[in-house]
This record gives C-alpha cells, sequence and structure tokens, in this order.
C-alpha cells in the first residue's frame, strides 16, 4: 500500500501520547525535578590520551554549596560500563583515552557551583601522543590502548575462492569507500533525576533503550543488588541508538547516593557531542566481479571500522557490516575481512542501521559500476544477482524465506521519480543539473546468532477493570505505545479506556529485551498473539461463572464481555463489564509469555534470521557553480511484512530517510587529532525542512510468503540504510562524477575554471 | 530596571525586580537581569513544556512567543522580558486545542514529541502576524526549528493542513 492518511482510512490514528506532546504536558525525565534536588556535573579530560599523575578534590569538596565530589576510589563494584564489553571506566584512574573521558562527577545545590567545584579539581596529566586513525592503531610502533591491543574485533568470512572467481570476470571493479561519524542529535540530550529512597532502593528516571539492560550494568558499578534498583526510562526525546548505552547513569546514580540527596544531570548540547556515541566511521574496501552477463563471480570487502576508545557495541556493528557487505546478492566466492579498531577518537557505538548504511554504500556503488562497466543497466544488473526466495541469507545461515528484494526491486518502479529516471534535459541554467539514481537492500532484525535475544511480557485484568498489558520495552518517538494499542483493539475490540498499557519502568514491567533492532513490533506482536487465547479463556470462563452464560457465546468488545452475534451494534450493553469481573477478583486473570528472538538454526555468530528489504529512488539538484545538492525527491519501497500503524510506519521511513539525507550531504562530527571540532548545532549541521523532498512516497510491501508465521517487521532502521547510495547516484547521473567520501563534498562537484566558460557558452 | 547603574546590575548578576505576563498571568520575580528566559521557565517556574536542545538559537525547541513574535528562549535575558508578554506552549490555548496543535496530531507531525512545541510556538507566531499565510510563508517560519525524528514529512502535511483549512 501507498503509505499515506487517505490509504490508511480508519487505521491512521491518533497517537496516544500525542496531546501531552503538543501541548508541553509530557513530562520528558529531563524534565522532572524533586525536592531538595541537587545538581550534577562531570569532569571530562580534554586530553584525548594521557596518563593521569594526581587528582586532587580537596578544594572543591570545600567549596561552599557541594555535597559529593567523586571519583575512581569511590567506585564501590565495578569500576566500568559496556554493553557487551565493560571496558569503559566510570572514572578514569591512571589512563585517559579520549576526550570525553570522565575523571570526577560533582553534585551542588545549584548547576553553577557544580561547574565552579569542577574548576577546583586539579588533575595532573602526561599528555601522549594522539592515535587518531585506525591506521595508526595498527601501525607498527603505535601503543596499545587497552590491554588487548588495538583491535577490538576481527570478522573473516569466506566462501569459495575469490582469487579463483576474479580469474573468470570479465569485469572488476575496485573502489575504497569512506563515511562519517554521524551524531545521533536526538533533540533531547542525556539526562535523567537520580533518587535514593528512604527504603535504600535507587530510582532512576533516565532515558534508555533497555531498562533491564541499565538495571543490571548499574547494579555491577554500584555493588547493588539489582532488584534495589528501579529503571523508569520512557519516554524519550530521540536516542536512535544513542542512549541504549549507559550515559549519564553511573554518575547520577554514584552521586546521588553519596549525598542521599535526588540529583539531576542534564547534558549541555556540547558534552552530549564530547561524551555521546557516534556512528562508526569505516573504510570500506570492495573488489567486485563479473562475467559478461553481469553475474556477479567474485567480491572481496575489507573494512576498517573506527571505534574510538572503548568497545560499546563496536564488535556487534562490525559483525552487521560484515554481513551487509555481501547483502541480498547471491554470489558464490565471496571473502570479507573487517577490522574495528581503537583510537583515541570519540566512542563509536550502537546507530540506526547498525554498520548497514556504511558498508551498504559501498555495496551499491559497486552494483553501478558494474553495470556502468558492462553496458548492462545497473537496476537490471541486479536483478540477475538477487537472491531467490529459499536462498541461504548472506553468511550461509538459514534464513526465514523471503521474497522482499525481489519485491522492492519492482515496487520501487511505482514511484514518480522512477519515472523520470531516463529523462534529461530540462529547462534549466547550464549549471544546474537533475539526475536520478536508485539502490536497494536487505536489512536483518534481531540481535542475530549468538546474542541473548529474549521477549516477553504480561496480560492481565486489573483492579480498575482494565486490560493491561506490559511491555519492557521504551517509547522514544517510534510509536510503540500507539501500536500497542492498536493492536490490542484489534484483539479485544475494546474501547482505548479499557486498556492500560505499561512499559518503561523495571518495577512495574517483565524483562522484553531491548528495544533497538528492529525488533520491537514483532516481537510486541508475537508476545500479545500467545497470551490472548489463555487470557480469553480465563476471561470467559469467569464471566460465565458469573453470569452462567455458556462461554461459547462470549466475546469482548467496548466496556466488557458480549454476546456473540450482537457486535456491530452493540445494541444495550455487555452482559459483564471489565470492572464488575475484576470487582469479583483477579485471581487467574494473569498471563506471562517468554521466547527467543527468532534465529538462524546455523551457529555463525550475529548472523541474521529475520530481513527486510527496501529500495530508494532519489532525485537530486546539482549547482555545478557552488557544487551544492540539493534533493528534490526520495521514494522508498518496503517490505517489512504487515503494517499495523501506517502513520509509525511512514513515520519511520520518512525520518529514517531524512537522517540518512544528513548522512550523505552534510554531516560529520569532525575530530581534529582526537579532538571534536563540530562542538554544537551550528557547525554539526542536521537537515533542516528547507533540505528536504515535501513528500516521501513509501510503498509498503505487505505481502510475505505463504505460511510465514513471523508477522510484521520492525522498520525503525529499513528507512536509513540505502538511501545514501541512491543519493550518491543520483549526483553520477547528474554529474559524471562518483562520490566515494561521504559526506558529499560540495568542492568535488563544483566545475573547474576551465569547465566553467563552456557552460556560459552553452547558455 | 535597569535605569541606574545597568552595567553593575549587569555585570555583578545582582538580583533585580522582573515583571512580565507570562500566559495571562502576572508574574513578580527576583532574578539577575541576564538570566536567561529558559532557566526562569524551566527551573524558577518549573514550566518545563518550553524545551532545551542546544542553548545557542540553533535547535528552536526553546522558542516562545514574546509580545506575539517568536523567540529563543535560550537567547533571550530576563531584562528583555521585562513588562511584555511571554506565551509558553502551556499558554497557547487553555481549554481546546489550538488548530495547530490538532494538525500536528492528526497529520503525525511529530515522534518523540521534543521539538514540537517549539514548532507549535514557531507556526503560531507566522499565524499571528499573518491572516492567511502561504505554505512558504509557514516553512520560513520553521527556519530555525531542528526536527529528528519526522524528516519534516509530518510536518509538511501539517502545512498544507494548515493552508487548506484556512
Ligand atoms: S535551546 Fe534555544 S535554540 Fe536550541
Ligand atoms: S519529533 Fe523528535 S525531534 Fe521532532
Amino acid at each position: 500500500m501507498l503509505l499515506n492518511r487517505e490509504e490508511s482510512r480508519d487505521r491512521w490514528r491518533i497517537r496516544p501520547d500525542g496531546k501531552d506532546k503538543v501541548t508541553g504536558a509530557l513530562s520528558y525525565l529531563t524534565d522532572r525535578s524533586f525536592p531538595g534536588m541537587l545538581h550534577g556535573r562531570v569532569l571530562r579530560s580534554g586530553y584525548p590520551h594521557a596518563t593521569i599523575l594526581s587528582i586532587d578534590i580537596s578544594k572543591a569538596k570545600e567549596l561552599s554549596g557541594v555535597h559529593a565530589v567523586l571519583t575512581h576510589e569511590d567506585v564501590p563494584g565495578l569500576n566500568a560500563f559496556g554493553i557487551a564489553d565493560p571496558n569503559q571506566p566510570v572514572f578514569c584512574d591512571k589512563l585517559v583515552r579520549y576526550e570525553g573521558d570522565a575523571l570526577a562527577a560533582v553534585a551542588a545545590e545549584t548547576p553553577t557551583i557544580a561547574e565552579e567545584a569542577l574548576g577546583l579539581i586539579e588533575v595532573e596529566y602526561e599528555v601522549l601522543p594522539v592515535i587518531d586513525t585506525p591506521e595508526k592503531a595498527l601501525g607498527p610502533d603505535s601503543v596499545p590502548l587497552h590491554p588487548e591491543g588495538n583491535i577490538l574485533h576481527e570478522t573473516d568470512y569466506r566462501r569459495g575462492d575469490v582469487a579463483e572467481g576474479f580469474k573468470g570476470c570479465v569485469v572488476i571493479v575496485e573502489e575504497t569507500y569512506e563515511t562519517p561519524r554521524q551524531m545521533h542529535t536526538y533533540l533531547e540530550t542525556e539526562g535523567g533525576v537520580f533518587v535514593p529512597e528512604e527504603d535504600g532502593r535507587l530510582t532512576v528516571y533516565a532515558p534508555t533503550q533497555h531498562g533491564y539492560k541499565d538495571r543490571m550494568q548499574l547494579s555491577r558499578i554500584l555493588a547493588m543488588p539489582e532488584e534495589t534498583i528501579r529503571i523508569i526510562s520512557s519516554p524519550i526525546g530521540g536516542s536512535f541508538g544513542g542512549k541504549d548505552e549507559l550515559n549519564v547513569q553511573p554518575y547520577g546514580a554514584l552521586l546521588s547516593l553519596s549525598s542521599k540527596q535526588p540529583v539531576k544531570i542534564h547534558y549541555s548540547r556540547w558534552e552530549s557531542v564530547i561524551a555521546g556515541l557516534k556512528r562508526h566511521p569505516m573504510k570500506v574496501t570492495m573488489k567486485t566481479g563479473a562475467d559478461e552477463s553481469g553475474k556477479i563471480l567474485a567480491h572481496q570487502v575489507t573494512i576498517l571500522s573506527d571505534t574510538g576508545a572503548y568497545a560499546t557495541l563496536g564488535g556487534a556493528v562490525l559483525n552487521f557490516a560484515t554481513e551487509h557487505a555481501i547483502g541480498p546478492y547471491a554470489m558464490a566466492h565471496v571473502e570479507v575481512k573487517g577490522k574495528a579498531v581503537y583510537t583515541n577518537n570519540g566512542v563509536s557505538g550502537e546507530f540506526r542501521g547498525f554498520g548497514g548504511n556504511q558498508v551498504i554504500f559501498a555495496l551499491e556503488g559497486q552494483m553501478e559500476r558494474l553495470g556502468q562497466k558492462l553496458q548492462i543497466d545497473p537496476w537490471e544488473l541486479r536483478k540477475r544477482n538477487l537472491r531467490k526466495r529459499d536462498d541461504l541469507g548472506p553468511l550461509g545461515q538459514r534464513m526465514v524465506p523471503t521474497d522482499g528484494p525481489t519485491q522492492v526491486w519492482e515496487g520501487i518502479q511505482a514511484s514518480p521519480i522512477w519515472k523520470e529516471k531516463d529523462q534529461t534535459g530540462e529547462n534549466m541554467e547550464p549549471w544546474i543539473k537533475h539526475g536520478v539514481g536508485v539502490a536497494m537492500t536487505m536489512h536483518g532484525s534481531g540481535l542475530g546468532y549468538g546474542i541473548p535475544d529474549p521477549a516477553g511480557g504480561k496480560m492481565r485484568l486489573n483492579e480498575q477493570g482494565k486490560i493491561e498489558v506490559a511491555f519492557g520495552h521504551e517509547e522514544f518517538g517510534q510509536g510503540l505505545v500507539g501500536t500497542l494499542e492498536m493492536l490490542l483493539q484489534d484483539h479485544f475490540q475494546c474501547d482505548k479506556g479499557d486498556m492500560e498499557i505499561i512499559i518503561g519502568d523495571t518495577d512495574r514491567v517483565p524483562s522484553s529485551g531491548s528495544s533497538t533492532a528492529s525488533r520491537t513490533t514483532n516481537m510486541v506482536w508475537q508476545a500479545l498473539n500467545n497470551m490472548k487465547e489463555p487470557f480469553l479463556k480465563a476471561l470467559f470462563k469467569k464471566a460465565s461463572l458469573l453470569t452462567g452464560i455458556d462461554a461459547v457465546k462470549f466475546q469482548t468488545g467496548p466496556g466488557g464481555i458480549w454476546l456473540r452475534g450482537e457486535s456491530g451494534d452493540f445494541p444495550e450493553r455487555p452482559v459483564i463489564t471489565y470492572q464488575e469481573l475484576a470487582q469479583q477478583g483477579l485471581e487467574d486473570l494473569e498471563f506471562s509469555t517468554e521466547f527467543h528472538y527468532p534465529v538462524t538454526p546455523d551457529p555463525i555468530m550475529g548472523a541474521h534470521y529475520l530481513y527486510t528489504s527496501t529500495a530508494v529512488v532519489a532525485k537530486v539538484e546539482v549547482n555545478l557553480l557552488t557544487g551544492m545538492v540539493k534533493i528534490l525527491g526520495l521514494d522508498h519501497s518496503v517490505a517489512a511484512g504487515p503494517v499495523i500503524n501506517p502513520m509509525g510506519y511512514l513515520g519511520q521511513i520518512e525520518g529514517g530517510g531524512i537522517m540518512a539525507l544528513g548522512f550523505t550531504t552534510m554531516e560529520d562530527a569532525v575530530m581534529v587529532n582526537g579532538h571534536y571540532a563540530t562542538k554544537n548545532m551550528d557547525s554539526y549541521l542536521i537537515p533542516t525542512i528547507f533540505d528536504v523532498p515535501e513528500t516521501q512516497y513509501v510503498d509498503a510491501i505487505e505481502q510475505l510468503p505463504e505460511g510465514d508465521p513471523f508477522g510484521p517487521r520492525g522498520v525503525g532502521e529499513v528507512g536509513t540504510v540505502a538511501v545514501a547510495p541512491a543519493i550518491v547516484s543520483a549526483i553520477y547521473d547528474a554529474t559524471g562524477k562518483w562520490v566515494t567520501k561521504l559526506p558529499v563534498s560540495p568542492e568535488e562537484l563544483q566545475s573547474s575554471v576551465e569547465e566553467l566558460p563552456m557552460m556560459w557558452k552553452g547558455w | 530596571m535597569l535605569e541606574k547603574n545597568n552595567l553593575t546590575v549587569l555585570e555583578e548578576g545582582i538580583d533585580v525586580p522582573l515583571s512580565f505576563r507570562l500566559n495571562g498571568k502576572e508574574i513578580n520575580l527576583q532574578v539577575p537581569p541576564s538570566r536567561r528566559l529558559i532557566d526562569i521557565l524551566r527551573e524558577d517556574l518549573q514550566l518545563t513544556g518550553t524545551k532545551i536542545g542546544c542553548e545557542i538559537g540553533r535547535c528552536g525547541a526553546c522558542m516562545v512567543l514574546i509580545n506575539g513574535e517568536a523567540f529563543n528562549s535560550c537567547l533571550t535575558m530576563a531584562f528583555q522580558c521585562h513588562e511584555k508578554e511571554v506565551i509558553t506552549i502551556e499558554g497557547i490555548e487553555e481549554d481546546k486545542l489550538d488548530f495547530i496543535q490538532q494538525a500536528f496530531l492528526e497529520e503525525g507531525g511529530f515522534q518523540c514529541g521534543y521539538c514540537t512545541p517549539g514548532m507549535i510556538i514557531s507556526l503560531k507566531a507566522v499565524m499571528l502576524e499573518k491572516e492567511n499565510p502561504s505554505i512558504s510563508q509557514l516553512k520560513e517560519g520553521l527556519a530555525g526549528n531542528l526536527c529528528r525524528c519526522t524528516g519534516y514529512g509530518g510536518i509538511h502535511r501539517v502545512l498544507n493542513r494548515l493552508v487548506s483549512d484556512r
């Protein structure tokens, strides 16, 4: 279906959290305050690489209004964090590995006093040479930044024999592609409030994409049992992967426990830039060869990923990149080698698309180049290489059958922009050029083989007579709550007022795994399916006992249980209301489910089982005088199973598309010698309303292969992954120049001085 | 305020009386004249509908109306509000939703919602200034408002709605 309001009809619904968002009534976690609340600040090294000789906090402690000053000596448990590998110190003790490294934290009565106290902390450093590129880090005389050296993780995937494969090729293209250090730029910076409770527990109000994981990490740091920590983690002012890892939490928690008062920390944008995660900059070299029919015979890839100072999810991101460097294409001889390398740069980590965006830019560039060299339409060339429904996955793993790649390959051709693909010569000034480009890919969801990826939920009738569901998932804007509301209405035909949805509070929700990796929609859909039958059975049984009516005659509806056949116009009232049922006791009306995200049976680390597909067509305008690129159109065809919530789905693709437009044309958190040069939103630019096409046509292909039991897939990431290569191909179409380094540099696209007079003449 | 010794007062950050109308109510405070309006709103008065995203006037999350015009409250100091009429997102409409707010709801003009109060204020300012603004005038009004979630798709739908519904 074409996703828009008209086509969606009654499924285009106002979000349940909408009213509070448009009136400003919604209290984000960084908006909250508590009586006696102190303000926390973190001291950052400012040096990308240095040995710490001494830290003196005595003066800061004496400042009036200061309630706590903490360093590494004050961490009761593990002085480190990291989702996959906890190797980032909460507070550095001996060595500083990037300019955002924390040395101390202060809680004071006002932000100004806290800031002043930071200035009174005296640290002596011995500054060390900065390792600011992966190449330097791998060099022979580079010092190891971590005990294991400078390589966080390596991948090496092979099948067939690439050397042999290349021998049979009539054409081989080889290119190196580079991608930027993109910043998530959630509008709400990291922050939260930390409240020590009277019973000795700690309540954390701070955004994350996985409350239970934060609880586990904090329990390790604080040496407190997990049950004594409560994480309240939604609503969130944007995350995109960036708030999945701990950020303010260790500092806020330690300061509040030490001062025995609530402590708030809310990063300034500059602190968010310096301390926050970014997308891994990658250098991807691909050598790809094909026979004269365009059939790819050999594909050889190296990936060099700058993971920055600490691990977080750098290893998993590299695994994902390795898998997606092969993509939806069937190729006999493949070799992909990747390295994620430590440097003294800012920490790279999880970011929407998870390593896919970088390698797909490269892979799709290869497809275009091969097509040109062979004089085969590159889109046709892709078709000749596309995987079939039941083929093995990119890493040779069994995966859920999908026609997605073929569906989107065809689907995108319905876009109005596609139709302009071969048109040229609009009436324009000679230095204005238009071009159209296309790209496609397949994107894995879930965490992949070998990584625990549990899911679960709870359903019950609660004391107020509402159908209550609870999930350990988060609302960062994607529309989870709206999707849940729609699914519940589909299941129970009840009113909005008959349900209660609980998320984002570890005291009230079960563990459901993370809200990442495009997994949430699919997991809540499965969980509700699992719980619905037993819940209804129990509900009807109870209603039958209370009313004496045979349970087979029942169905749920607005306000309560109705007699079958009465639905549609619901003549009078339910035979028994949910409240009446609740008043008669709630025992036996509570259900839960626990299961695992579907995973491939083949033991290949990180390999994915469920895939979605996307194709993107972009139309650009390039001004050869300035080199500036304007994106005139960006349309998508997405195959991700049935659409539950069209407004949410459309929003994810539109928003993901523009985030990727930024990645392609303007965004880069520039680092110079280990220091961020882009300190705020005046120098780190993200797209404004003037940089984007007014409408993106999004065609959602809902049809799944027959018998597919997995239902709707998540679409949180797939809208971002194939945009860059489509735009770059459109730029080539317009200018004849191949961009290999993102973001696109206008200087590269400007016509040379010699070319300009020709243009004027032509005009 | 600030008639005599303006400089001394500013430099030393001495509290001075500040009075302005905020969402229709008279407010009297004692604050340093250079205290930022955003801090007065979010911290002193606990009106957190006005958001904070960059503190340098680039993101627009902090927009408020001062005498009907949109201003970045992160760049506005207390003395600049003296005896003015300030309206924040909380004061846009009392009982029912403003039709700009309604359009955001119906068109999916937001996701995380953090940019939304600022967007609505900026559009309100255009609406107050022009009776029948065009799409491009409305868009111009959002030149200083960033949204990271929506890609502006839903916001474009809002603009179309505002023009067609008038
Ligand atoms: S906080 Fe004022 S413009 Fe960003
Ligand atoms: S809705 Fe999240 S920034 Fe606009």
